[in-house]
């Protein structure tokens, strides 16, 4: 007889289905459980948790390039001298240097107090030894090679006196930036290869002691930081391969610090308890390049750019079509601040046009009256002309990587349509825009560089001899834009040690840059973060007024952070990062059920197999 | 004995002589699997050469402060300065020496590199894949014999949904209802960062993290084996050994464990390999909206460079895995059908 009883009746039946019910109270109760009470508020102890949203190269510091292991390197490494609170140089393992009349001799004072995390003396020796690492070394070089090219020779006349020989005078100091290695640690191992994650041995506030790839690095406060011991026991930062769940990691309390945010994730965290937001001064620029009529090193002519864009009045009227304001309150929410030169305005010496320039005001009718007058002549279809008769129609290209140029082109592409000129807008990816660029191959293109609190580096980009080789080696040029004016200027500040004198001169320089109208400057994107501020507090910023905490030139930002008193801190999850006590049971629970489920299965088998 | 069954008889007698010896056939197939992997080693070593803006040199020391010269040094220490050829027979040289070349991102052996993240992606896979199996086999047949009933039509649909849901769309829902909502998971990674837990504690913590990507990867694969397993259990419903079961007494359950079950498996495991080796590549998305510390973003900061070394690295193993996986389903095939065992 064919048995028609469906399966699941019966004894067995039952007993499977009280196997389920178990099943599914096993995992409503955790539910229930975290529901009804929240986790208490930890104490804020242990480490800063700081989520770490871009991979590390490497944490060797003649290797690393990446901005995420250099922020790091920043808390291990003092460098001779450091950029301070407003970007203004500070003393750094050297409390006080001079520079010879001509510029070229460099002497730096080491007190003879300073010393190494694991307590060896640290002396001019360690920065001989450093700086001689990357100029004889080719393979050190990959990271800061470009901070020794101008130096000649460097000596240490005694252990507290470094002296330091230039090729040609530069006003910039020298002795910034390149992080100072523990010659004990680094002259016994192959410093090309030594990976320098575990264990290590540093000058900073915090100093790395492990590093699991990808997960996460883990770095000890210093007790013998010259500055003094920090407030807290350490930093521990956490890997996350998005910004959304780093942004869940800080609501649940498991990171303390998570900066990079969108316009939206940021406006999500505003006015969360226990959680402050920071919107603060960003150190890049964004602009859009507007193709002058590249040519390359030889003077040959690069690239397909529209020759129509040779003709000044046409691109001063295409940056007079555009809405700088418009564009910072619809792109980034306002989180941002309007553009002027390439300089930001965390760098207040360098910010801003030299006396007599202005900024360019958003004017359509100047613009079309402008283009009238030059003669560019408006078809029937509403687009003009180009002196040979050509209509007006110029590409438009950005990072298929960054959602903000596509919105700029959605704002850009009607502005100029509104003054006769038509514009093909393409989004490809970063290596395709970094490539056409070099080359030449664009009329229009979003750009954008970060700027580092010296100026030099950015103008050295426009000088004439930096433009690329033909098949696009060689330099690299930030707009194809040569002025032998501005290279006159560029060298002066180069050498000029007054540092009034300089910013003037670098003030000249850059709106020199702006008024060649090469390379539109439409804002400054702030800096995006939130902290949990019922765990941290005392979160220096960088400039002090409205700048970032994380992210700076220097170590401020976490070095002066303090735990916050246990009073007056409500909720939050369990803050220690480990697994909750749930876990345990509802795992047990679990691994029963599904092995009570497969014995069950056999026994139902093995009696079924008997019966037969 | 169905129609179907005897052309896939017939297909695989196609492929393999009739009389063919068992080593023979493993030889066919190793064969053919040796010069797959061959070609995805050219295709891997020049498809990322033809890159849009692909010179690591130039992209490397993008925006920092390097003279000509040095990215000329920088060149020539990749081994960039040589022609295509050149490059390429080194690099074939150097994989049968198990040296998959050395990152210019990370400053490291690639194949450590590689290593590193395999184990986690492989945990994270494996776990899911045999959960999503054993599920999705399991309910396959319970759909099946119970055809058209309420059990089918819900397990069916359910499994269905889940299947066209985007992965990124669902991990990310999950990751906001049970890790920042519920507060029940953590919101990435494979272990708490900074603890030093061992033994259970440390099961029980990598277990924790593992529990929302899993589940993940669960819901969105488990349906093409409920589907498979269901179609071939109903393809074995109507056959004459069944009729034969049942007037021996059989129970109906015994009927569906002992007679169709094991012959719709036939398919169905082959199927269950031929995935497997795209699992691995395809928890790529799952493994980032999670950040479990695996191959999948790795593979991500390659192209940025390009890292072309990594690159290849990543697509030789990626491609090995589902060739293997490829072979692997030949071989159980082979084993599990008696027909071919004959032969």
């Amino acid at each position: 007889m064919v048995d028609q009883t469906p399966p699941g009746r019966g004894r067995r039946g039952v007993l499977r289905r009280l196997a389920g019910a178990g099943a599914a109270l096993a995992l409503a109760l955790p539910l229930g459980l975290s529901v009804a009470a929240p986790p208490p508020a930890a104490a804020a102890e242990g480490d800063l948790k700081v989520a770490l949203t871009s991979d590390i190269d490497t944490l060797n510091p003649f290797l690393a390039i990446l901005a995420s292991s250099t922020n790091i390197l920043r808390f291990q490494y003092e460098s001779l001298v450091q950029y301070g609170t407003n970007n203004e140089v500070v003393p750094g393992l050297a409390s006080e240097w001079q520079t010879s009349p001509d510029g070229k001799t460099w002497t730096f004072t080491i007190p003879a107090d300073r010393k190494w995390s694991d307590g060896e003396p640290l002396t001019a020796e360690d920065a001989v030894w450093t700086f001689d690492a990357v100029k004889n070394e080719e393979a050190l070089q990959q990271a800061n090679g470009g901070l020794v090219t101008n130096v000649a020779e460097v000596t240490a006349t005694d252990p507290q006196t470094l002296v330091m020989t230039l090729n040609s005078p530069q006003a910039a100091n020298p002795g910034a930036e390149l992080p100072i290695v523990p010659e004990h640690v680094w002259a016994d191992v192959d410093a090309a290869t030594y990976e320098n994650d575990t264990d290590t041995v540093g000058s900073g506030p915090f100093v790395i002691t492990s590093y699991a790839q990808s997960q996460s690095v883990e770095l000890k406060a210093n007790p013998n930081f010259w500055r003094g011991a920090p407030k807290i026991s350490g930093l521990t930062y956490v890997s996350y391969k998005s910004t959304d769940a780093a942004v869940q990691a800080l609501r649940t309390s498991e990171v303390d610090v998570v900066s990079g945010l969108t316009p939206a994730q940021f406006q999500s965290l505003e006015g969360q308890q226990g959680i402050t937001t920071n919107s603060g001064a960003g150190r890049r620029y964004q602009a859009m390049a507007i193709n002058p009529g590249a040519v390359d090193a030889d003077g040959k002519p690069l690239g397909n750019g529209n020759p129509a864009l040779k003709d000044k009045v046409l691109r001063e009227a295409i940056i007079t079509a555009i809405d700088n304001q418009t564009l910072l309150d619809r792109v980034l929410q306002g989180l941002g601040k309007p553009g002027q030169t390439e300089v930001p305005t965390v760098y207040p010496a360098y910010f801003g046009f030299a006396p007599g320039a202005t900024q360019r005001t958003f004017d359509p009718a100047k613009a079309n009256q402008m283009l009238d007058e030059a003669g560019y002549t408006k078809g029937a279809d509403g687009v003009r002309t180009d002196k040979s008769g050509k209509p007006l129609e110029l590409r438009l290209m950005g990072r298929n990587s960054d959602p903000t140029h596509q919105q700029l082109a959605e704002f850009i592409q009607p502005w100029l349509r509104d003054i006769g000129i038509a514009v093909e807008v393409s989004m490809v990816t970063p290596n395709q825009v970094n490539d056409d660029s070099t080359l030449g191959k664009y009329d229009l293109y979003f750009t954008g560089w970060g700027i580092g609190p010296d100026p030099d580096f950015q103008l050295s980009i426009n000088r004439c001899d930096s433009r690329p080789n033909a098949d696009g080696s060689g330099s690299t040029s930030e707009s194809n834009w040569c002025d032998p004016a501005f290279d006159e200027l560029y060298d002066a500040q180069h050498a000029e040690l007054d540092p009034a004198k300089r910013a003037e001169l670098v003030k000249q320089a850059f709106t020199m840059i702006h008024e060649a109208a090469v390379n539109d400057v439409l804002y400054y994107a702030d800096s995006l973060e939130a902290y949990r501020s019922d765990r941290f507090t005392g979160f220096t910023k960088q400039p002090e007024e409205g700048g970032v905490v994380t992210g700076q030139n220097g170590y401020w930002g976490f070095y002066d952070a303090a735990p916050a008193s246990a009073a007056g801190d409500a909720t939050g999850a369990a803050a220690d990062g480990g697994v909750p006590g749930w876990v345990l049971p509802v795992g047990i629970a679990v691994l029963v059920l599904a092995a009570l489920g497969v014995v069950l299965g056999l026994r139902r088998r093995s009696t079924a197999a008997d019966r037969e | 004995m169905t129609l179907l069954g005897a052309d896939e008889a017939l297909v695989a007698e196609q492929e393999v002589p009739a009389g063919s010896s068992l080593g023979r056939y493993l030889l066919l197939k190793a064969g053919a699997a040796l010069v797959s992997l061959a070609m995805v080693v050219v295709l891997g070593f020049f498809s990322f050469r033809i890159l849009p803006g692909s010179d690591p040199a130039i992209n490397l020391t993008r925006g920092r402060r390097v003279s000509a010269e040095e990215v000329e040094r920088l060149r020539v220490q990749f081994g960039l300065d040589q022609p295509l050829p050149v490059q390429f027979l080194r690099y074939v040289r150097d994989l049968f020496t198990g040296d998959l070349g050395y990152s210019y991102v990370y400053n490291q052996p690639v194949a450590g590199l590689i290593l590193d993240r395999l184990v986690p992606t492989l945990l994270l896979t494996g776990t899911a894949a045999v959960i999503s199996i054993v599920l999705g086999l399991w309910l396959g047949q319970r759909a099946a014999w119970r055809r058209g009933s309420w059990f089918d039509k819900v397990q069916t649909g359910l499994a269905l949904t889940f299947w066209s849901v985007p992965t990124f769309w669902l991990g990310l829902l999950l990751l906001l209802v049970f890790a920042g909502g519920l507060r029940l998971f953590p919101a990435g990674g494979m272990m708490s960062p900074g603890s030093d837990a061992e033994g259970l504690a440390l099961v029980l913590d990598v277990a924790w993290h593992m529990v929302l990507p899993v589940l993940t990867i669960v819901a969105v694969v488990y349906a093409q084996y409920l589907m498979v397993m269901r179609a071939s259990v109903l393809e074995e419903m109507t056959a004459d050994y069944l009729t034969t079961a049942r007037a021996k007494g059989l129970t109906e359950d015994k009927v569906r464990t002992r007679h169709a079950v094991p012959n719709a498996l036939l398919p169905t495991v082959t199927l269950v390999f031929l995935t497997l080796g795209g699992l691995v590549g395809g928890a790529v998305t799952v493994e980032t909206v999670f950040s479990w510390p695996g191959l999948g973003y790795l593979t991500f900061q390659g192209l940025s460079a390009p890292d072309l070394p990594l690159l290849q690295g990543t697509f030789v193993v990626f491609s090995s895995i589902v060739i293997a996986m490829n072979f692997v389903a030949d071989l159980v095939y082979r084993v599990l059908d008696p027909r071919l065992k004959a032969a």
